[in-house]
């Protein structure tokens, strides 16, 4: 809902030049309804700051969208008599649905994994069911496929493009983040982090719901809760359409 | 213009979910084949995931089927003593289908199982078919006649509990009707097919039905076997998506009437060597697949959590 401007305030004042951030989004829940073909949720802020002060001393931010988590498996084919078949599997837990990572300046790894802005906390790797696969290589090819076929269902990026987030004035800063027709349903988690000379300041989260609505959200609690009825419904409706076809055109057929 | 599936959980160009319902369509009311085999295999090469298509393409076929069936219902074609056996081995197969499907999808499989067993079916298919229109066009051709026998007598007659089929004249065992009803149920809850294009040969050859009858028996066992397929599906891998099989019977069920006008306009063998192309383009299309080494050879699939 697009009409409702939910803007979130954080404000933490930095020792001596005085900086902080406020940040705000457009949308407190995107909907799924029947004519959902993904949208772009924007997250913008402010440097609260000495307007004075030269961009640099101002910081950078880091914005970080996560999706609720899932149980993600990931298979490897393997050739047999010529065909490729599925063979070794692995399971990732906690996954989460949806990833997107963005900067306003090049971070190094170091500083995103001493604050946890990955994909996978620590504790979620160690919960990897990594089955037959020992080698860390391969372990390391099976995250990879995982991140990467994620990627190209536009569920995990990391935006290394930093001229996305648009800056105003060295002061105000706004970004779109896309959300694909494919997301799915469940918390979402906005984060947004303030660095200044490589150090890390806590920055500020708010959540947003992705939620079916209309129809859609019908057809899926009934298909869910109540499979038998739902599976009732379709048959009748199918066995319906197709007679009242039937009828139709032999009606018309006959005139 | 886009619609969002519920069940599905992704958007997809309605234009070509109408186009592929409706070319199927037009292609069974053409040819008088359900289409099953072609809608299912096309539903996966645009993106949808195999359950939901395999899942959908069988309630899209109970419409299809009822609206065949109804017409032959009128002539009174349709052996409902033989459809009611056939049935009998139908939902036993369905259970079966179901429970191979449930065990393959879990172990992984059910993508490289459907691309072999469609490769297969739709190779033979589309194989015979060409072979068989083209013998009839190059006779056609020499302007000869081919005389074809009217009754089998085989194995069929010779099992045990003998039961009198007065609407097909016959008088055979009910074990072979089971058996092909069995055989027909696990291809229609694996593959969401009907399996007119196995049953009609199997009720001539096999049993020596009638071929008057055969069309429309297998319709009314169809109706049922794909209803029950649909029902299993809905119950235990919640994979039917009631958006795009509405859309894909609105479109299917248009299609078919044209087809229906189309199809007296040309002559049958030659509609039937054009579809043979199609089904062996689409037989191709999926042996390559699984032939060729993938761009990736990594894939993924999500866990649902049903909620």
């Amino acid at each position: 809902m697009r009409n409702i401007l939910a803007i979130f305030i954080s404000l933490f004042i930095y020792q001596g030049n005085a900086s902080a951030l406020v940040i705000g989004s457009d949308l407190n829940e995107i909907t799924i309804g029947a004519n959902f073909s993904g949208q772009d949720l924007l997250v913008f802020g402010a440097f609260y700051s000495d307007p004075s002060l030269p961009r640099d001393a101002k910081g950078d931010v880091i914005i970080e969208v996560k999706g609720p988590p899932q149980t993600v498996q990931v298979r490897k084919k393997k050739p047999f008599f010529g065909f490729w078949l599925n063979n070794a599997e692995v399971t990732f837990k906690e996954v989460p649905g949806f990833y997107y990572l963005i900067s306003t300046t090049e971070i190094n790894d170091e500083i995103l994994n001493k604050n946890n802005i990955t994909l996978l906390s620590d504790q979620d790797t160690q919960e990897i069911e990594w089955g037959k696969i020992r080698m860390p290589k391969d372990r390391h090819d099976f995250m990879n496929a995982m991140k990467r076929n994620k990627n190209n269902l536009d569920l995990f990026a990391i935006n290394n493009d930093s001229t996305q987030i648009d800056i105003l004035d060295g002061n105000l800063f706004k970004t779109n983040i896309p959300i694909p027709n494919t997301v799915p349903v469940g918390n979402y988690t906005v984060s947004v982090y303030l660095l200044i000379n490589s150090e890390l300041k806590k920055g500020y989260n708010y959540d947003f719901k992705v939620k079916r609505i209309g129809i859609e959200s019908v057809i899926h609690n009934l298909a869910i809760n109540f499979p038998l009825i739902y599976g009732l419904l379709a048959v009748f409706l199918a066995g319906f359409m197709g007679w009242i076809s039937a009828e139709m055109f032999r009606r018309l057929r006959k005139t | 213009m886009n619609i969002y599936l519920p069940i599905a959980e992704l958007s997809v160009n309605i234009f070509i979910i109408l186009s592929l319902g409706g070319a199927v369509g037009f292609l069974s009311g053409m040819l008088g084949l359900g289409g099953g085999f072609l809608m299912t295999p096309l539903l996966m090469f645009i993106g949808i995931p195999p359950n939901v298509a395999v899942a959908t393409s069988a309630n899209q076929i109970v419409a299809a089927s009822v609206s065949g069936a109804l017409s032959h219902w009128r002539q009174g074609l349709v052996d409902v003593k033989m459809g009611m056996y056939l049935l009998l081995g139908g939902l036993f197969g369905s259970f079966t289908g179901i429970w191979i499907f449930k065990l393959l999808s879990n172990a992984g499989q059910i993508e490289t199982f459907l691309a072999i067993v469609y490769f297969i079916l739709l190779f033979s298919i589309g194989t015979l078919m060409l072979i068989e229109s083209s013998q009839v066009i190059r006779d056609r051709i020499r302007k000869r006649t081919v005389k074809r026998k009217l009754h089998y007598h085989n194995w069929a007659h010779r099992l045990p509990f003998k039961v009198r089929f007065y609407s097909s004249n016959l008088y055979i065992s009910v074990i072979p009707p089971i058996i092909i009803g069995y055989f027909i149920g696990i291809l229609s809850a694996t593959m969401g097919i009907g399996g007119s294009f196995i049953l009609i040969p199997s009720m001539i050859y096999f049993l020596g039905m009638p071929t008057s009858k055969v069309i429309g028996t297998s319709l009314f066992q169809i109706i049922f076997i794909t209803a029950f397929v649909t029902l299993l599906h809905a119950t235990s891998t919640f994979a039917v998506d009631a958006v795009l099989a509405f859309s894909l019977i609105l479109s299917s069920v248009i299609g078919a009437q044209l087809g229906v006008i189309f199809t007296n306009k040309f002559r049958g063998e030659e509609l039937r060597a054009l579809l043979a192309i199609i089904v062996l383009a689409v037989a191709f299309k999926i042996g390559t697949d699984l032939l060729i080494q993938p761009t990736d050879i990594f894939s993924i699939s999500v866990i649902k959590e049903l909620y």
